[in-house]
């Protein structure tokens, strides 16, 4: 694919995914509240709120480290962006398809955790440095099960590219072959994506954590690249535990698009359903059950195909 | 019609982000603007174009009010909902709201705002002077200083030092001030923290004297009732709606703000007789997990230390079945018997809560029409009140010892669990500047 097309179609689909985002909380947010103005409001407010956000002036405060500041949003999105080129859309169709496409995906999982950080620590204020600490040891406990997740679909297919990571589900896709899986996946793909109930470095206790400092650009560009985030693992997870573009009758990308947004609806509408989890239990589960339980997940599948 | 009068025409329709500032009798009213579709109530200065204050802010809050509007980002403007006081805000407001009614005032945060984007009104200038509070005394180009780690807060900033952690381990620790303008706690509520990541190694209130004008504030039916008759059932569904406020803060600090917009919506609309409602709630609080994990043990109190010090929920929470209603004989005719929790944490609390408001709601459907005598003990919502004796007073001083030790997350859950009313805390800025910490 051309690098020109290439860039095109991410960042197409990417802001197509990211308005996803922002429609589906919307909806969900006026379910869980049970009334509200309906209607157009729900698909208006969000491009409503960007050209509000583009009015707003920056914050500074003092002594920022602004260049920090500026780098933290496009580093997210711009993980998102490399997480998302590796996932096939239709059977030979994918922005790029390397051999180490799984490699490509698990590097910028990983390194999300700098993102956050850097993002908290830039403003040189209280409440987004706590953030960012807290994401340190959130990240360092989550990021392992969530790879272990993903590692044991590879082992069906005996490739690292993600392609053939989806060819190999034809006659049975990885979330029936492997029904551990995909719940661990999702779980911590709320928390690299910190949302919901995993928004702890943006926590309602520290009163929005490592964007509260953000005005304007600032947090648009935060806001955004996280709904890309959130967009591109529920799209991996599509591939990889829902079968990517296998389906009867419907064209593949039709499959991959309405699988993708499954797994969307229920990553986002867990911000209205479910409270905010306590860090010191979650860190503890995360080691205590959840690397285990990935363990267990690989070592069942190895067997399985032996 | 060019491109930017475009953007602020698109602009002006989006909901507006306002940073509230609850004073003096206003904290329910600010409360209810969360389920105002129009307006977007962000937790920070920053996300903010308006400040709305409320009611009556104290004057001996002037400087830190002045702070919070300079971290307002631009465009910005302040708007002074009178709510029936008298006084004005320590900061210049362009616009007035005397209408209590919150579309009213609705209409009149989306026309400023308006005006604000398409510069009709201009944005509102510094209150303090740009230039830094003190002078950075440092070798480094950012000012810092030296070698090592000071600690403290030179010049009005917070250094790190090093200090044990609680594994034994050294490492950084912040002094910092939490309040009195953070959005999670009651006006007023000022916090001297020592931190260690988001641990919290020490507490101590710090409430600054201050001149509280208690004239000309919206006053409960409790605070009626200490004087005059009142009618039960408006005593009843006023505790009802209290809780589920209550209730609804907390959901917001567990970042469930739609679960605590449904809760204010059914606050604003419970009658006597509508207990049902509170049943099909406790299911969605239970499935939400705010009275399963993400409260269970949290913010425990030993029930010993409430002896002599909270009443109320709070210390029916611990297994204590006391409440000022058992004394009286017109709820001893309706068949009034106290609700009490086991657990003495976040979550008993917030469950001890939901059980008053339903059988708050219960007890108004059946009083018909009985008042409550001005002779007999009055329960208000958090507890025992009397002329002088505010549960707030009693309650605050456990905080430090609570907080130590705990994460900041669990620290805010058990501070929100507690309850604490805005009027009460600002009450005692004036009377009693330091609270003594057993």
């Amino acid at each position: 694919m051309a690098p020109g097309v290439a860039v095109v179609s991410v960042a197409v689909a990417m802001a197509i995914g990211v308005y996803a985002v922002a429609v589906i909380d919307g909806i969900a947010g006026r379910l869980v509240a049970g009334a509200g103005r309906r209607g157009v409001g729900v698909v208006l407010d969000p491009p409503r709120t960007v050209v509000l956000l583009l009015m707003q002036r920056r914050h500074r405060t003092e002594r920022a480290d602004a260049q920090g500041w500026a780098l933290a949003p496009a580093l997210l999105g711009g993980l998102a962006a490399t997480g998302l080129a590796v996932v096939p859309v239709d059977r030979g169709t994918a922005v790029a398809d390397p051999g180490t496409g799984f490699v490509v995906f698990a590097t910028a999982i990983a390194f999300v955790m700098i993102a956050v950080f850097l993002h908290g620590w830039s403003p040189n204020s209280l409440f987004p440095l706590i953030g960012a600490y807290r994401y340190g040891a959130q990240a360092l406990s989550l990021q392992i099960p969530f790879l272990l997740a993903m590692l044991a679909t590879a082992l069906p297919a005996e490739s690292l590219a993600v392609m053939d990571i989806v060819e190999a589900q034809g006659d049975v896709w990885n979330v029936v072959r492997q029904p551990l899986g995909l719940p661990i996946y999702l779980m911590v793909g709320v928390g690299v994506g910190f949302w919901g109930p995993l928004n702890l470095p943006d926590g309602a206790d520290l009163v929005g954590g490592t964007s509260a400092e953000d005005a304007g650009t600032d947090r648009l560009a935060w806001e955004v690249a996280r709904a890309a985030m959130l967009f591109a693992i529920a799209a991996m997870g599509a591939a990889v535990f829902l079968g990517g573009w296998w389906g009867p009758l419907l064209p593949g990308p039709v499959w991959m698009a309405l699988k993708t947004l499954c797994l969307l609806v229920v990553m986002v509408a867990s911000r209205h359903l479910l409270a905010r989890v306590r860090i010191e239990p979650f860190v503890v589960a995360c080691w205590a059950v959840f690397i285990p339980l990935a363990l267990v997940n690989i070592f069942v599948s190895g067997a399985l195909l032996l | 019609m060019g491109l930017s009068a475009v953007a602020s025409r698109v602009a002006t329709r989006a909901p507006v982000p306002v940073f509230p500032v609850a004073g003096l009798g206003a904290r329910a009213a600010v409360d209810d603007l969360l389920v105002e579709t129009r307006l977007r109530i962000v937790d920070t200065p920053a996300a903010a174009n308006v400040l709305l204050l409320a009611g009556d802010v104290p004057s001996g809050l002037a400087a830190e009010l002045a702070r919070l509007h300079d971290g307002m980002s631009r465009p910005r403007t302040s708007l002074w909902w009178t709510l029936g006081a008298s006084v004005r805000p320590a900061i210049r407001c362009p616009t007035e709201v005397r209408d209590p009614d919150p579309s009213i005032l609705v209409d009149a945060v989306v026309d400023v705002h308006r005006r604000l984007l398409t510069g009709e009104l201009a944005s509102s200038y510094p209150q303090l002077p740009d230039e830094d509070a003190a002078p950075w005394r440092g070798i480094g180009p950012y000012g810092q200083g030296g070698t090592g780690m000071t600690g403290g807060v030179p010049y009005g900033r917070p250094m790190a030092e090093v200090a044990p952690d609680r594994d034994g381990l050294r490492l950084d620790q912040l002094t910092v001030r939490i309040g009195p303008f953070f959005a999670r706690f009651p006006t007023g509520l000022v916090l001297e923290l020592r931190l260690q990541g988001d641990v919290v190694q020490e507490a101590q209130l710090a409430l600054p004297a201050g001149d509280v004008p208690m004239s000309g504030v919206a006053t409960t039916p409790f605070g009626d009732a200490l004087g005059v008759p009142v009618r039960v059932s408006v005593l009843e569904v006023e505790r009802a709606r209290s809780h589920l406020r209550s209730i609804a803060s907390a959901l917001v600090a567990h970042q469930l703000g739609s679960l605590a917009q449904r809760v204010l919506r059914l606050a604003g609309k419970v009658r006597p007789g509508d207990d049902h409602e509170i049943e099909r709630l406790h299911r969605v609080l239970r499935r939400s997990q705010v009275l399963g994990w993400a409260t269970t043990g949290v913010g425990h109190i030993a029930p010993e230390r409430l002896e002599g010090t909270a009443s109320g929920p709070i210390l029916r929470a611990s297994g204590v079945a006391r409440d000022e209603r058992a004394d009286d004989p017109v709820y001893g005719g309706l068949g009034f018997e106290p609700i009490v929790h086991e657990g003495s944490d976040a979550r008993a609390r917030l469950a001890q809560r939901l059980a008053e408001a339903r059988q708050a709601l219960e007890l108004a459907g059946r009083a018909g029409e009985l008042d409550h005598d001005p002779e007999s003990p009055l329960e208000s919502p958090r507890g025992r009140l009397a002329a002088g004796d505010l549960p707030a007073r009693r309650v605050l001083p456990l905080i430090p010892s609570l907080l130590e030790g705990m994460e900041w997350g669990d620290a805010v859950s058990t501070v929100v669990s507690l309850d604490l009313d805005t009027d009460e805390v600002l009450a005692l800025h004036a009377t009693d500047p330091k609270v003594s910490v057993p």
